[in-house]
């Protein structure tokens, strides 16, 4: 089973090894020899494949931030059993989150309601505009987490759907 | 120098701007005292204060505007004067009264001078009136009847408005006579439509225009200087975001004519203190936009090809004293160059990030200076603007100052929060940005610089390399293959 990290939603696979005391990174077709030296603030130097950069590292939860060659990035990782059952499940788009931050306005849901693709289930207001948040596909709400007025970060859960129902049904078990 | 006639500045603002003139303040020799809300405590300003004194209110921007317990915490704390900074109540003119009438002194124009710039229209008439030059226009209100013959000889393109308008709605654009009646008709409806107000205004319509600004100070004694240009075409959701003087459009003739007329609006005005008059510019003809009458976001460019301290500048006119300089003391020396650093998504809308700063390292260094508000270990929250530092370069010229931005912008580590620094990279190398020809439309007609940039495949190894290193799971894993190797006997992939 693989591990991944996203960037900008991308996924991108990777496993970690460890040979003669050194740690391997393998991506799809190649194995490198990769070694990181940080001091407390998070600066330093990685080593890849016999070359050496400097790097500047900061994790949070599942997301590592890192500064190189004078860029930003940020790396989410995904559990290897989290994906696959995402992958199964579609899980995705059971959780409505929010897209930046900001307050809820009104909420036009109820736990129990099923919902139709493109509904409205909430308004929030962000930067002095409103945004309507849109049902992505037909759904029973299971529940709204935000209330009116309440302030949030962008990627807060705003309203869970029930899961997706299964690509293809399942024989029921005797 | 004469002694101050006031020992104790109060600064009623936060962030970067706070901190800033803090230092001017205690450069002085005078005390500073900083009000803040409970969500900046850690800030650098309230660090570095002589006295800092929470204000609490029902959110975190209603703190900073509440002129009472603020104008009670500069009673409290013994100030003799109060730094609006910008934003908040800078240009609030019954703050600015109310202050007086306490017997403190507000560091800014009169409150008359608050008041006529404040109201767009009422500014724009006064400059018209004083023979200087606005975009020609006509006004429904003026004479309804007359009104589409009027905007007929406005010329065209023309942009109609509503009168009651805002924030770019119901706005539209004709360019040829013909099509006027009929979208005079559509904006009437939308006007009413938005604003509950169908009563119209044209004004001609300038493409591409460039925003051009003049940074202008006044004493008591009605002497007023002009320190020259910043253009500020770069923007965002009609907001600036880098900044520069001189301006690379403008040739030396129409320098003096733009910078001479912003003196004589502010002369005109018997303005006292540091404003900013600002112009749009097109097709080598200007117009008053607006005055803005307090100190800038921008104001550091000036200050760099200046070598003039604007917020000392201030001090000194709130204390009464003259300039003790005329416009020809005023001497220009190489570029400057302001990047605002927000947290911010550019790739999707320029939507505010949040986060905290895992990790901050700053550029420094010839011709660098950065103008910071948050530290390390904090939370960057949606509840105030997100704009986190300035970065400001210097150079002999505008290639110097371009160079040493690019350095710069590389070496400014945030981590924890997305900021808008790499699009920020992308944007001043654009050969576009670089040949200095830029308008306000710039960034919509180049939406590929504010679009995500895939990671080179070196670049993705590298990033791969070091997250899989900073990873428990992945760590675990590896630790657990020498013994599945040992198992195996020497297996090799």
């Amino acid at each position: 089973m693989r591990h991944a990290f996203e960037i900008d939603a991308t996924p991108h696979e990777v496993w970690l090894g460890r040979e003669s005391g050194e740690y391997i990174l393998h991506l799809d077709n190649e194995r490198l020899p990769v070694s990181l030296s940080l001091d407390d603030q998070g600066h330093g130097s990685l080593r890849i494949d016999g070359e050496t950069v400097p790097i500047t590292l900061a994790r949070r939860g599942d997301d590592c931030f890192i500064h190189l060659d004078g860029s930003t990035w940020q790396l989410r990782y995904r559990d290897p059993l989290e994906r696959a059952s995402a992958l199964a499940h579609g899980s995705h788009d059971d959780d409505i989150r929010a897209p930046m931050p900001g307050t809820t306005i009104s909420v036009r849901v109820a736990p129990g309601d099923a919902v139709l693709k493109g509904a409205t289930l909430l308004v929030m207001e962000s930067m002095k505009l409103e945004t309507a948040i849109i049902a992505p596909r037909d759904a029973v709400v299971v529940s709204v987490r935000v209330a009116v007025g309440q302030a949030f970060e962008r990627d807060a859960l705003l309203v869970e759907f029930d899961e997706r129902p299964a690509a293809q049904p399942t024989a029921t078990p005797t | 120098m004469t002694p101050w006639p006031f020992d104790t500045v109060l600064i009623a603002n936060r962030g970067e701007i706070a901190l800033r003139i803090l230092r001017s303040v205690q450069a002085q020799g005078l005390r500073a005292v900083v009000v803040h809300h409970a969500l900046d405590r850690l800030s650098p300003a309230v660090a570095q204060a002589d006295q800092a004194i929470e204000l609490r209110g029902n959110s975190p921007v209603a703190a900073y505007l509440d002129g009472d317990a603020i104008l009670d915490a500069a009673l409290a704390s013994g100030a003799g004067a109060i730094h609006p900074g910008y934003g908040f109540l800078s240009e609030n003119a019954a703050f600015a009264r109310k202050v007086q009438a306490a017997g403190i002194r507000f560091i800014g124009p009169t409150p008359e001078a608050i008041n006529l710039m404040g109201d767009k229209v009422r500014a724009r008439a006064f400059v018209a009136q004083a023979g200087f030059p606005v975009a020609p226009s006509a006004i429904e209100d003026d004479d309804p009847s007359s009104f589409s013959e009027r905007a007929l000889q406005v010329g065209f393109p023309l942009l109609i408005k509503p009168a009651a308008g805002g924030g770019g709605k119901g706005m539209r654009i004709v360019r040829q006579s013909e099509q006027l009646a009929g979208e005079i008709e559509r904006a009437r409806s939308e006007a009413q439509r938005y604003f509950g107000d169908a009563r119209l205004y044209v004004e001609r319509y300038i493409e591409n225009p460039r925003h051009i600004e003049v940074q202008v100070l006044g004493d008591d004694t009605g002497q007023v200087v002009h320190l020259f240009e910043r253009e500020c075409s770069v923007q965002r959701r009609f907001q600036k975001i880098v900044e520069e003087s001189p301006s690379p459009a403008l040739d030396a003739a129409t320098r003096d004519r733009i910078c001479s007329v912003a003196a004589g609006i502010a002369r005109r005005a018997g303005y006292r203190n540091a404003g900013t008059v600002e112009f749009i510019f097109g097709q080598g003809e200007f117009y008053f936009l607006e005055m803005n009458t307090r100190l800038q976001v921008e104001h550091p460019v000036t200050e760099q090809i200046t070598g003039i301290d604007l917020v000392r500048e201030q001090l000194r006119i709130a204390a009464g004293e003259p300039l003790g300089y005329t416009q020809d003391d005023v001497r220009v020396s190489g570029h400057a160059i302001e990047y605002r650093i927000y947290a911010e998504d550019p790739a999707r809308g320029y939507t505010p990030t949040t986060g905290p700063v895992l990790s901050l390292r700053v550029p420094g260094g010839e011709g660098i200076r950065v103008d910071l508000g948050i530290v390390q270990g904090q939370d960057i929250s949606a509840a105030f603007d997100p704009m986190l530092a300035k970065l400001i370069v210097s150079g002999r010229d505008r290639q110097q100052a371009l160079e040493r931005a690019d350095a710069a912008l590389a070496q400014f580590v945030l981590l924890g929060c997305r900021t808008n620094i790499d699009f920020l990279r992308r944007l001043s190398r654009h050969p576009v940005f670089v040949a200095g020809d830029i308008h306000t439309g710039f960034l919509d007609a180049h939406p590929e610089v504010a679009a995500d940039v895939s990671p080179s495949p070196a670049t993705l190894r590298r990033l791969l390399g070091a997250a899989a290193l900073q990873t428990r799971p992945l760590r675990d894993a590896a630790e657990a293959i020498p013994a599945l190797h040992a198992a195996i006997g020497g297996w090799r992939n």
